[in-house]
C-alpha cells in the first residue's frame, strides 16, 4: 500500500510540484490545513503545505532541501508510490467577506498557500492581493503556478530585481497599506519575514495571520515538537494552528526552534548528496 | 491421596542479556522462559480455586490465571497442547497477552495479591503469559488456535474503531471474533499507538506487536492508518457508514512544564523523544531520516514507565542519565522489573527535585535545570504518595538534553471536533456501558481515564465490544 505519484514537474532551480492520490485527504482538506507525508519505510514525516486538494489528489510545492524532498524529486516519479500521506492536519482559516485580502509569500510552502488561500477567498466575494517573493530570476516559478489567476491584483518581487519589482512583500505590503488598502493580511513563509510582517503591521492593526512553520513529528498534538509560546501560552502549531495571529507569536523563540535539528539535517543531506554523486546522479 | 507437594518459595528465574551488553542495543533485555523453566515455575502454584483466586480478582479483565498455568503442568509431556490449552484460556479473556506479558505492572495486580507472595515470591505470572504467548506464535499454534476460532461471516453489523492502540485493538478483535465487520481509523503510518510509538523495543519488539495485528487481520479486520479522525473524517460521518463506532484514542497528548525555558532546544516531551527513537527509528539516523539531538547529560523528569523507557533509550543512545523525580523513591509509579533494569544499566536517580527553570546557551539549547529541592509530609494524597513541599533551597544540574516525562492528558482533537461532553481534564464523559455523549459512540483505555495501563485499556475495549453488540441488536430489534 502506498499513495500514487500522479504528476510531478519542476517549479524553478530549487523547487517543484508534485501531485498524488490520497482520497481521504482530498475529500475533507480545507485552506491552512497541510499534510504529512513519508516517503518511504526508513523516511522521516514531513508536514506539506497543499497547493490543491481535489478530485482525490493533493497538489503540492516542494522545495530540494532535505533527504525526504531529494528523495521525492530524484527517486519519485509518475506512477510511483510514496509510504504515507495522512490530514488534512491542522485547522482550517476562517473563509469569509473580510474585504481587501492580502496574501504575502516567499518561500516553497507559502507559494502554495498563497494559491489556496486566495482561490477560497476570492469566491467568498473578498478582493484579493497576491504578493508572491522570489531570490532571483532562478527561483521564479511558471507562470501557470503562480497565484495570478486567483489575484485581482499580483505583485512578483525578486530580491535583486532580476524580474518583477525588486525587493521584498514587505516592501510592497508597505505601499498597499499606505494607500489604505488593507484589511487583513495571511502571510507564510521565511519565519523572519514574518517577525518582519508583524511588526509591519502592529502599529495599523490590520489583522495578520501567518503559518508558523515548525518542526513536527506526528503531526497530531501527540508530540509537543512544535510548541511555540503564543499570547504567553504554550500552543502546538500542528493542532492549534498552523496559522495563527503573528502579533501574538514569540518570533524569537519560533526562528530558533526552528533550527534545533541543523547539524543533523546536514549530516544527512551531505551523506545523501554524496550517494547521489556517486552514482552520478548530480 | 495426593502426596502433598512442599511449597517452592523462590521463583524460577528468567534469563536476561548481560548489562554491558543490552546498554549498548535496543534488543529485548528479558529472554522468558523456556518450556521445561516454565513448567517449573507453573509448578509452584498452589492452584486457587477460580471463585476464590486473589489473582483472578487483581488482574483488571479478570484472566483464569489458575486455569491457565495448570494446563501447563497438566500437559507437561506434551508441551505443543499445553501451551494451546493455556492459549485458549488467556484468549478467553486477553487476546494480546505476548503484550500484556512484558508491560502490566503485574506487582500491582495479579501477583500483589498471589497467596505465595505471603510465604515466598509470588508466582511470575506475567512470565508465564508471556512465555504462553511466544511459544504458541513460534510454534504455530497461535494460527492453529486462530482458526479454530475463525469467526463465521454474518453481517451482523459494522463498527469503526478510532485509535490502534491497546483499547482499539482489543475492541475491534472481540468485534471480529463475534462476527462484526470491523474497520480501525489510524491517524499513524502504523497501528498499535502506544505500544509502537511508546515502548521501546528492549520492552516490547516491534516483531510482536506486528504478529499480533497479523492476527487481527486474519479475523478480518481492516485497518486504515493516516486517517486522523476529526479531521480525515469525522465521528458523524463514521455514523452514517457504521453502526456504531468505539473511540480509543488514548492520552495522546503530552503535558510540559510551564516554567521558564520550556522553548529551549533538545528539551524533549518523553511523546517526541520515544516517537523519534522507537517509532521513527532515530536510533539509526542517518541509515533512517528522522534524527535526535541528544547530548552527554541526560536529565529525565518523571519516574513512571514512560521516564524509565526514555532514560534507558538515552542511554543506549550514548548518554549519560539522571532521573529527577520530585517525589520520594518507594512514590515511583514505574514496574519494578523497569527501575531495576534502569538502574542496573547505570541511570542514576535524584529524589525530591522539582524543576523550577530550565538554563538554555546562546544558541538557545538547555545546558542546566534549576530545580528546588523538596521534602515529604506526612500527610498522603489521593494516591496514597507522601504530599511534598518546597524547602527555598535551590540546586542547578548541568543537562545537554531534558525528557519530560510528566505524563500525559487526552488529545482534544476528537472530542472537539465531534461534540463530545467531556471532563474539565479533557477526558470524554462515558456511560456506564461505556457510551459517550453520543448515542452509539463508545469510548475506552486512556482517552476516558486520562492516564492508566495498557490492561485497563484492553479491559475496556473488551467491555465496550460486548456493550456495542448489545447496543446494535437493541437498535436492530427497535427498526424491525
Amino acid at each position: 500500500m502506498g499513495y500514487k505519484i500522479t504528476k510531478k514537474e519542476n517549479l524553478s532551480a530549487i523547487d517543484f510540484f508534485m501531485e498524488v492520490e490520497a482520497p481521504h485527504v482530498a475529500r475533507s482538506w480545507k485552506p491552512g490545513q497541510f499534510v504529512v507525508l513519508i516517503v518511504d519505510e526508513k523516511g522521516e514525516r514531513v508536514p506539506m503545505s497543499v497547493y490543491y486538494a481535489e478530485d482525490g489528489k493533493v497538489g503540492m510545492f516542494i522545495r530540494r532541501h532535505g533527504v525526504t524532498t531529494f528523495k521525492l524529486w530524484y527517486e519519485k516519479n509518475v506512477g510511483d508510490e510514496i509510504l504515507s500521506v495522512a490530514g488534512p492536519l491542522g485547522k482550517p482559516i476562517e473563509v469569509k467577506y473580510y474585504g481587501n485580502v492580502v496574501f504575502a509569500s516567499d518561500a516553497v510552502c507559502a507559494q502554495a498557500e498563497s494559491y489556496a488561500t486566495l482561490r477560497a477567498m476570492k469566491a467568498a466575494g473578498n478582493y484579493t492581493i497576491a504578493i508572491q517573493s522570489f531570490e532571483n530570476r532562478d527561483n521564479v516559478y511558471p507562470e501557470k503556478f503562480l497565484a495570478k489567476p486567483v489575484a485581482d491584483e499580483h505583485y512578483l518581487t525578486t530580491d535583486d530585481g532580476s524580474v518583477g519589482i525588486k525587493g521584498h512583500y514587505l516592501d510592497v505590503l508597505k505601499g498597499l497599506i499606505e494607500k489604505d488598502k488593507v484589511d487583513i493580511v495571511f502571510a507564510g513563509g521565511k519565519l523572519g519575514s514574518l517577525k518582519k510582517l508583524a511588526e509591519l503591521t502592529r502599529p495599523y492593526g490590520i489583522p495578520t495571520i501567518v503559518t508558523v512553520r515548525q518542526i513536527m513529528v506526528d503531526g497530531t498534538g501527540m508530540c509537543g515538537s512544535c510548541r511555540i509560546l503564543y499570547d504567553g501560552k504554550i500552543k502546538f502549531a500542528c493542532r492549534d494552528g498552523p496559522m495563527f495571529d503573528a502579533h501574538k507569536v514569540d518570533w524569537d523563540d519560533v526562528i530558533r526552534r526552528d533550527a534545533r535539528f541543523s547539524e543533523q539535517q546536514a549530516l544527512a543531506r551531505e551523506r545523501y548528496l554524496q550517494k547521489l554523486r556517486a552514482r552520478g546522479v548530480i | 491421596m495426593a502426596t502433598k507437594r512442599k511449597l517452592i518459595k523462590e521463583r524460577v528465574p528468567t534469563p536476561e542479556v548481560p548489562v554491558e551488553e543490552r546498554v549498548k542495543s535496543f534488543v529485548e533485555v528479558n529472554l522468558g522462559y523456556e518450556f521445561a523453566s516454565a513448567v517449573k515455575e507453573a509448578e509452584r502454584c498452589i492452584q486457587c480455586p477460580p471463585e476464590y483466586a486473589p489473582c483472578i480478582k487483581g488482574c483488571p479483565v479478570h484472566i483464569n490465571i489458575p486455569g491457565f498455568i495448570g494446563k501447563l503442568v497438566e500437559y507437561r509431556d506434551e508441551p505443543e497442547k499445553a501451551v494451546k490449552e493455556a492459549l485458549r484460556i488467556i484468549w478467553g479473556d486477553n487476546t494480546l497477552p505476548a503484550i500484556t506479558g512484558r508491560v502490566c505492572p503485574q506487582e500491582d495486580q495479579c501477583e500483589a495479591p498471589c497467596v505465595m507472595g505471603k510465604v515466598g515470591d509470588p508466582i511470575n505470572i506475567g512470565k508465564l503469559e508471556r512465555f504462553v504467548a511466544d511459544y504458541a506464535r513460534k510454534h504455530g499454534i497461535e494460527d492453529e488456535l486462530l482458526e479454530e476460532m475463525r469467526p463465521p461471516v454474518c453481517g451482523k453489523g459494522k463498527v469503526a474503531v478510532v485509535g490502534a492502540g491497546p483499547a482499539g485493538l482489543t475492541c475491534a478483535g472481540e468485534l471480529a471474533k463475534l462476527g462484526y465487520d470491523v474497520t480501525i481509523f489510524e491517524a499513524l503510518h502504523k497501528p498499535g499507538g502506544v505500544l509502537a510509538y511508546g515502548i521501546p523495543e528492549f520492552r516490547l519488539p516491534k516483531e510482536i506487536l506486528k504478529k499480533e495485528l497479523d492476527k487481527l487481520r486474519k479475523l478480518g479486520v481492516e485497518i486504515r492508518l493516516d486517517h486522523v479522525v476529526g479531521r480525515t473524517v469525522t465521528i458523524g460521518e463514521l455514523l452514517e457508514e457504521y453502526d456504531a463506532v468505539f473511540i480509543g484514542t488514548g492520552a495522546g497528548t503530552p503535558k510540559l512544564l510551564n516554567i521558564p525555558g520550556i522553548l529551549l532546544g533538545r528539551i524533549y516531551s518523553a511523546n517526541e523523544f520515544l516517537t523519534r527513537v522507537n517509532l521513527m527509528k532515530a536510533y539509526e539516523f542517518p541509515e533512517y531520516d528522522t534524527p535526535i539531538a541528544i547530548g552527554k547529560r541526560t536529565i529525565v523528569i518523571g519516574a513512571g514507565n514512560t521516564a524509565m523507557d526514555a532514560a534507558r533509550s538515552a542511554l543506549r543512545l550514548g548518554s549519560e542519565v539522571t532521573i529527577a523525580y520530585r517525589r520520594g523513591r518507594e512514590d515511583m509509579t514505574a514496574r519494578i522489573e523497569e527501575i531495576q533494569h534502569a538502574e542496573e544499566e547505570g541511570v542514576k536517580f535524584e529524589f525530591f527535585l522539582q524543576p523550577v527553570e530550565f538554563i538554555g546557551d546562546d544558541d538557545g539549547k538547555v545546558k542546566a535545570v534549576k530545580f528546588e529541592r523538596m521534602k515529604p509530609l506526612e500527610e498522603r494524597d489521593k494516591r496514597g504518595k507522601r504530599k511534598i513541599v518546597g524547602t527555598g533551597e535551590y540546586v542547578t544540574l548541568p543537562a545537554d538534553t531534558v525528557i519530560i516525562a510528566i505524563g500525559l492528558e487526552p488529545n482534544r482533537i476528537i472530542g472537539e471536533s465531534a461534540g463530545l461532553k467531556t471532563n474539565p481534564d479533557g477526558t470524554l464523559v462515558v456511560d456506564e456501558n461505556l457510551m459517550t455523549s453520543i448515542p452509539g459512540v463508545f469510548a475506552g483505555g486512556d482517552a476516558i481515564r486520562g492516564e492508566a495501563t495498557v490492561i485497563l485499556a484492553m479491559g475496556d475495549g473488551k467491555r465496550a465490544a460486548k456493550a456495542i453488540c448489545d447496543y446494535i441488536a437493541e437498535k436492530r430489534k427497535a427498526s424491525a
